[in-house]
Parts: structure tokens; C-alpha cells; sequence
């Protein structure tokens, strides 16, 4: 009788248990913005909604179509307005929960810098190795148009995170393009 | 209930029946931690994790863009958690299934205590209320109104206080009452 009382319990709650994965935030938004903008005096928020034909752009370079109804750049400038660059957060939700990061942008598209500012705990140690391989500092230097390299070594799990964080990186960098560089000033 | 009193079970049922509810209360300390952390324990912090994002520049539905100077000081400077829809579902298809068998392995406990019958049937539901206000009102903050917010708190605030009921009264008759025929 008791067995089969401890077997029943252990059945009832252990899948509860297993899928709860608590988040860790590594950063705050402020913090990602004053480290991706190092320099700035002044602080800007551009918020851009895209056209169907924007959306369509970014879609056709990358297979991925931007959903959100607008999207937010932190603009940094000095004190005499010159641009020194934007930073954008974006969030992919996996399955085994999310990943946000900010992405540093220098005022021509090209990547400035990333920081993961949030996963969840069983993300952690496979973004953690990739970080530790160079993934983010891989992305200095390169526009939305250039292949992203995928970080070396790790697990095959850290190989697919570091493909998930390479995709939002770009995406920053299409949809800065798309709603800020090729507008209109 | 049916005869079966907590009172009358036997040392292995009486430490089984205690451990379980300690754990509990240890698994609800940790989650009470990590949610203030995490998100913060006020209606105000649980809005700025769960409501829709509204534009700061205050670009009106239908306009391309917008831009504004803003203060440093407006940006959160705590790492803070946003729960947008995916992460909802998420939490809600966890939490829905942990906290509801959380509340009925405890009340289950419970309906073997020698509380009055009116008593016992307002104490065991209170978890089950608390859960469903939790998570329904972390909707309602998201797809209804941002001041709903409160109802997040207060479903935590039932669950607790269901469980520190459903534990203690439990406790009492598995240790301190004497037994009845």
C-alpha cells in the first residue's frame, strides 16, 4: 500500500517539477544600453512601425517576417547630436524558455557589440559556453548581409543557442536597416 | 473523513503526511523569492513585467515612427523579467498543473484533519481559488487591463494563506490531538 501511495505521488509530481525552468536575468535594460553605447551624452528612443513592403524585405534576406506591432532603438548621440549608435532588444521563446538579448548597432547597420541580458536557468549553461567561445564578440564588424559564423566547440544544444542568438542579432541589424537606415531622414 | 482520521495514522503515514507539507512550504519560500526577484512583489512591478509594451515616443496606431529624448533614469536600471505571450503560456501551462496538484496533494491531506465541515470546505479551496486567480489575473494584466494587476497578488496571497492553513491545522492533528473514537 505504501509503495503504490509513493509511486502514485512521485507520477502526480514529478512532471510538474521537471518543466518548471525559473528565469535568470543577466543584465538590465539600462545597463545593456549604457555598455552597447559607450560615449553618449544624450539618449534617444526611436520607435519604428514597419510597412507590409518593409516586412517583406527583412522576410526575403532572412525567412524570418517581424510580427511585433513596432519596435524600439535606444539611440545614443553626443553632445552635438552626432549618432553613435543604436542598441535593440529582441527575444526568441524556445522551448525551453527565452532568450533575450540586446544588440549594439553603429549608426551605419554594422554590429557594435551583443549581450544576452536574459534566459532561463536550463538555457544557461549552453549559452554560457557559447559566450565563453566567443560568439558575441564573433559578431563585431559584420552587417545583417554578412554569413554569421556559429561558435566553435560546445554541445550540440550550445550550437543550436548560438544559432538562435546569430538569428536575432541579424534581425536587429534587417530591421535597423529596413525601418531606419533606408527611410527617409 | 470515513473514519480515517490523521490523528489515528501511524508513525510512517504521520511523517510522510509532514515532510510532504515541509517540503511544500520550502518550495513556496523559494517561489516567493524568486518571484520578488525576478518580477517584484507590488501590482506596479507585476504591470511592468505582463502588460503590452505601449510606445514611449507615443506614436499613435497607424504612424511609422516616432522618436523622443528620454532620461537614462526612465529605463529600468534592475535586471526585471518581461512576460510576453509565449512565456505566459508557458508559465501558465506550468504553474496551472504544479500548483493545482501542489493543492490538491496538500488538501487531500487536509480533508482528513478534524476541522468542522463548512471550515475544512473553505480551507481546501483557497489554493485552488488562489491558482486561478494567479494566473487568470497574469491574462487579465496582459489582454484585459494593466491595473488587474492586483489580482496576481492577491492570488498568491490566497495560495499562501491556503496553504499555511491547510499545513498547520494539518500538523496540529497529526502530532498534537489526541486521538478520538
Amino acid at each position: 500500500m505504501t509503495i503504490r501511495v509513493v509511486l502514485l505521488f512521485c507520477a502526480l509530481v514529478g512532471p510538474a517539477l521537471a518543466h518548471v525552468t525559473p528565469p535568470i536575468v543577466l543584465a538590465s535594460d539600462r545597463d545593456a544600453i549604457t555598455t552597447l553605447l559607450p560615449g553618449a551624452r544624450r539618449h534617444f528612443v526611436r520607435e519604428v512601425r514597419l510597412t507590409d513592403e518593409e516586412r517583406q524585405s527583412v522576410q526575403n534576406e532572412s525567412g524570418w517576417r517581424p510580427e511585433e506591432d513596432f519596435y524600439r532603438f535606444y539611440i545614443g548621440r553626443d553632445e552635438q547630436l552626432h549618432d553613435l549608435g543604436a542598441v535593440a532588444f529582441l527575444t526568441q521563446y524556445t522551448i525551453h524558455g527565452p532568450v533575450r538579448i540586446a544588440v549594439g548597432l553603429a549608426p551605419d547597420g554594422k554590429i557594435k557589440g551583443a549581450l544576452v541580458v536574459e534566459l532561463s536557468e536550463e538555457t544557461y549553461p549552453w549559452v554560457k559556453t557559447a559566450i565563453d567561445a566567443g560568439l558575441l564578440r564573433s559578431f563585431a564588424g559584420r552587417d545583417a548581409h554578412a554569413p554569421f559564423p556559429r561558435a566553435a566547440g560546445g554541445s550540440s544544444m550550445s550550437g543550436f543557442y548560438s544559432d538562435i542568438i546569430a538569428a536575432l542579432v541579424r534581425r536587429a541589424a534587417l530591421v535597423y536597416e529596413a525601418g531606419v537606415l533606408k527611410r527617409p531622414p | 473523513m470515513n473514519g480515517i482520521q490523521l490523528s489515528r495514522l501511524p508513525l510512517s503515514g504521520r511523517i510522510f503526511c509532514t515532510l510532504f507539507l515541509l517540503g511544500i512550504g520550502c518550495g513556496a519560500l523559494a517561489a516567493f523569492a524568486q518571484a520578488s526577484t525576478a518580477v517584484g512583489m507590488s501590482p506596479a512591478a507585476v504591470q511592468a513585467s505582463l502588460a503590452p509594451d505601449l510606445p514611449m515616443t507615443g506614436m499613435q496606431h497607424g504612424e511609422a515612427g516616432g522618436e523622443k529624448e528620454i532620461d537614462l533614469g526612465q529605463i529600468s536600471s534592475e535586471a526585471k523579467m518581461t512576460i510576453r505571450t509565449p512565456l505566459l503560456i508557458q508559465t501558465s501551462h506550468t504553474h496551472l498543473f504544479g500548483q493545482t496538484l501542489i493543492a490538491g496533494l496538500a488538501g487531500l491531506i487536509f480533508l482528513f484533519t478534524s476541522v468542522r465541515e463548512r471550515t475544512k470546505a473553505a480551507i481546501v479551496a483557497l489554493p485552488f481559488l488562489g491558482t486561478f486567480l494567479d494566473i487568470g489575473g497574469m491574462w487579465a494584466t496582459r489582454f484585459v487591463s494593466p491595473s488587474l494587476s492586483m489580482l496576481v497578488i492577491a492570488g498568491g496571497t490566497l495560495f499562501a494563506l491556503g496553504y499555511v492553513l491547510i499545513a498547520a491545522l494539518s500538523i496540529r492533528d497529526l502530532w498534537f490531538r489526541k486521538e478520538t473514537a
